[in-house]
C-alpha cells in the first residue's frame, strides 16, 4: 500500500477513535463510580445531533457555538437524571446486583423515552446539513476542514480529561472511588458529589460527540444505540471502570475498524466490532490493559 | 422459597381448575371469535411463551440475557429456510433445537462472565447475529428478505402457539418447584457460596440458557409464518428482548404468574397504541419501566401475592 493511503485510513481511523474515546469515556466514568450500565448514552448523542441541526436549520447558529450549549444543556439533563432517578435507587437497591438490573432498566426506559419522543417530534427522516466542508490536503491526504476540527476537539478534551484525573485532588478522589468505594468515603470523599459530576460530565461529553457527529453523519432518531453499543465495546477493551484504558481503546477501535473494513468490505464492519468485541470478552474479560492502568 | 409439599391440598386443586378452565377457553376461542380477537390472542400467547421461557434463566439466576431475539430470529430463518421442504410441525421442533443447540454450544464461555458484561455480551450477540445474516443474505441471494408463501391458516397457527406457551409456562412452573429450581435460585442469592456447597452451578446454568432458548426459536419460526415476510431488522430486532424484559419486570421476575400478568398487560397497552401510535406506545413502555424500578421495584404481583398470603395466614388463626 501506498504511504498516502496509509496516512489516509490513520487520519479516519484517529477521527473515529476521538470521538469513540469521547463517548467511551463518559460511560465508563458512570459505570466506574457508580456501577451504572448506561444504556442510553447513545441517545444523548442523538439529541446532542438534533439540537445542534435544529439550531443550524432554524437561527443559523453555528455549530461551534452550539457546542458549548449541547455540552451544557446535556450536562444539566445528566444532573437532573442522577438527582431524581438514581439517587432514590441507589438508597433502594438491597445490593450492588440488584442496583446493577434495576439501574439497567431505567436506562433503557429513558432511551425508549428518548428515541421515540424523537421520532415523534421530528419523524424518523434522515437528516443532516453541511458545514465546513472545505477539503485541506495535509502530507497529500485529503481532508475536510470538519472532521479536523472534531479531531482536534476530540483530542483536546480527551487530554483535558487524562489532565483532570492524573493531576487533580478531584481526579483522584474519582479514580479512589473507583477502586474501593467505602474505603474512598471514609477517607472523606464526597461519593455524592462524585456521582453527580460523573453524570454531568458523561452526559455533556456524549452529547458534545453527538454535536462533533453532526457536522458529517446522517442524524436520525435511531442512531443512537449503535453508539451505545460501540462504547461498550470501547470500554470493554480498555476495561469496565478503567478510563484511561477508554481513551486508549477508543482510538484504538477506530483504527481497528477503519483499517478491517478497507482489507474487507463496509458491510462487514459491524461484524468485525462485534467478533472482536465477544472475543475480547470471552477472553480478557477485565480488558487488554488488565487492572494496570488506572 | 416456598416448597410444593408446604401447600395445602386445596389450593393445588383450585389452581388446576383454574387452569383447565382458561385452557377450555383459550381451545375453543377460534370457535367462535372473530380473526381479530383470534390474532390479538395469539400475540399475547406468543409474548407468554417468550416471557416465561425468558424468567427461566434470567429471572431465576439473575443473569439478565438480551439473547432472546437471537434465538427468535434463528427460529424465523430456519422456517424460512425449510417452508414447503418439511412437514410446518417438523419445522418448529426443528427450530427449538437449533435455538438450544446453539445456546448450548455459547453457554459455557457466555455464562462465565457475569452482571452488566453478561447483558452487553448478549446485546452483542443479537447484533451479531443480525449483521451475520444480514451480509449472509447478500451474499447469497443478492437481497435481504424472504416472503413465504402459503401460509397456515390463522387457526393452525393458533393452536400451534398455544401448544408452545402451554409447554413453556409448565416448564417454568416446574422448573421453578423442582430442585433444579433452588439451584437456579442459589445463584442468583451467591453463586460463589452455591458452588462453595458443591451445586455445579455452570452446569445448571447452562441448561437452564439452552431450555430457555428453545423456546423463542419455536416462538420465531411460527411468527415467520404468521408474518409471511422476514428480513434481518425485523426477526433480530432487539426490541424483542427489550420487552420480555419489561414484561418480566411488570409482573415479577421470580414465578410464572408474573410472567403472564406482565405479558397480559403491555399486550393490551401494545394492542391498543402499537398499530397507530408507535411512539406513543414505546414512550409508555419506557415510563412504566422507570416508575416500576422507581416506585415498585418487586414488580405488581409480588407485593400483592405477598399481601394475600399475609391475609390467608391471619384468617387461619
Amino acid at each position: 500500500m501506498e504511504l498516502t493511503r496509509i496516512l489516509q485510513l490513520v487520519f479516519t481511523g484517529l477521527i473515529m477513535g476521538g470521538i469513540y474515546a469521547l463517548i467511551a469515556v463518559g460511560l465508563n466514568l458512570i459505570y466506574g463510580t457508580m456501577r451504572l450500565l448506561n444504556i442510553a448514552h447513545g441517545e444523548l448523542i442523538m439529541l446532542g445531533a438534533y439540537t445542534t441541526y435544529w439550531l443550524y436549520m432554524m437561527y443559523g447558529v453555528s455549530p461551534l457555538l452550539s457546542m458549548v450549549l449541547v455540552l451544557g444543556l446535556s450536562a444539566v439533563i445528566g444532573l437532573v437524571v442522577c438527582l431524581f432517578l438514581f439517587f432514590p435507587v441507589i438508597r433502594s437497591s438491597r445490593s450492588i446486583a440488584v442496583l446493577e438490573s434495576n439501574s439497567l432498566l431505567i436506562f433503557f426506559g429513558l432511551s425508549f423515552i428518548f428515541t421515540n419522543t424523537a421520532s415523534l417530534l421530528w419523524t424518523a427522516d434522515i437528516r443532516g446539513y453541511s458545514y465546513m466542508t472545505q477539503v485541506v490536503h495535509i502530507a497529500g491526504v485529503p481532508l475536510m476542514h470538519n472532521r479536523l476540527l472534531a479531531l482536534g476537539i476530540a483530542l483536546l478534551v480527551c487530554i483535558a480529561c487524562y489532565i483532570l484525573l492524573q493531576k487533580t485532588m478531584l481526579g483522584k478522589a474519582i479514580r479512589a472511588l473507583i477502586q474501593d468505594r467505602e474505603a474512598s468515603q471514609l477517607v472523606g470523599i464526597n461519593a455524592n458529589f462524585i456521582y453527580l459530576f460523573s453524570f454531568g460530565v458523561a452526559f455533556g461529553m456524549a452529547g458534545l460527540a453527538g454535536c462533533l457527529l453532526s457536522m458529517f453523519y446522517e442524524i436520525t432518531p435511531f442512531m443512537g444505540l449503535p453508539y451505545t453499543i460501540i462504547a461498550f465495546i470501547v470500554i470493554v477493551l480498555g476495561g469496565l471502570g478503567n478510563i484511561l484504558g477508554s481513551l486508549l481503546g477508543g482510538f484504538l477501535l477506530g483504527l481497528l475498524e477503519t483499517i478491517g473494513v478497507s482489507v474487507t468490505s463496509p458491510g462487514l464492519r459491524p461484524i468485525l466490532s462485534y467478533s472482536l468485541f465477544i472475543l475480547i470478552i470471552l477472553i480478557r474479560p477485565k480488558g487488554i490493559f488488565g487492572r494496570g492502568v488506572y | 422459597m416456598e416448597g410444593g409439599f408446604t401447600r395445602d391440598m386445596g389450593r393445588e386443586k383450585r389452581l388446576l381448575g383454574v387452569v383447565g378452565l382458561i385452557l377450555l377457553f383459550l381451545c375453543l376461542l377460534p370457535l367462535v371469535a372473530s380473526d381479530y380477537h383470534v390474532s390479538v390472542t395469539l400475540d399475547l400467547m406468543m409474548w407468554i411463551a417468550l416471557t416465561a421461557s425468558w424468567i427461566v434463566l434470567s429471572g431465576y439466576t439473575g443473569y439478565i440475557s438480551l439473547g432472546h431475539s437471537a434465538f427468535f430470529g434463528l427460529g424465523a430463518y430456519l422456517m424460512a429456510m425449510t417452508w414447503t421442504r418439511i412437514p410446518f410441525g417438523f419445522s418448529v421442533v426443528l427450530a427449538g433445537l437449533l435455538s438450544a443447540g446453539f445456546a448450548f454450544a455459547i453457554g459455557f464461555p457466555f455464562l462465565r462472565v457475569r452482571g452488566p458484561y453478561f447483558v452487553i455480551l448478549t446485546l452483542g450477540l443479537t447484533e451479531f447475529t443480525k449483521y451475520l445474516f444480514i451480509n449472509l443474505e447478500i451474499k447469497l441471494g443478492g437481497t435481504v428478505g424472504r416472503i413465504l408463501m402459503m401460509t397456515p391458516s390463522l387457526h393452525i397457527l393458533y393452536y400451534s402457539i398455544l401448544v408452545v406457551s402451554v409447554i413453556a409456562v409448565a416448564t417454568a412452573y416446574y422448573i421453578k418447584n423442582s430442585r433444579f429450581g433452588t439451584a437456579l435460585f442459589s445463584i442468583k442469592e451467591d453463586e460463589d457460596a452455591a458452588n462453595a456447597i458443591g451445586i455445579n452451578t455452570s452446569l445448571y446454568k447452562w441448561l437452564a440458557f439452552g431450555l430457555s432458548a428453545s423456546f423463542p426459536g419455536m416462538v420465531g419460526s411460527i411468527l415467520a409464518l404468521r408474518r409471511s415476510y422476514i428480513d434481518p431488522y425485523t426477526v433480530f430486532n432487539p426490541i424483542v428482548s427489550f420487552q420480555v424484559i419489561v414484561m418480566a419486570f411488570v409482573g415479577g421476575l421470580e414465578d410464572v404468574e408474573g410472567a403472564i400478568v406482565g405479558a397480559v398487560i403491555l399486550t393490551l397497552v401494545s394492542e391498543a397504541l402499537w398499530a397507530r401510535y408507535p411512539y406513543t406506545y414505546m414512550i409508555i413502555l419506557g415510563v412504566i419501566m422507570v416508575f416500576i424500578v422507581r416506585f415498585m421495584p418487586l414488580g405488581l404481583v409480588f407485593p400483592i401475592k405477598q399481601r394475600l398470603a399475609k391475609k390467608s395466614k391471619e384468617s387461619h388463626r
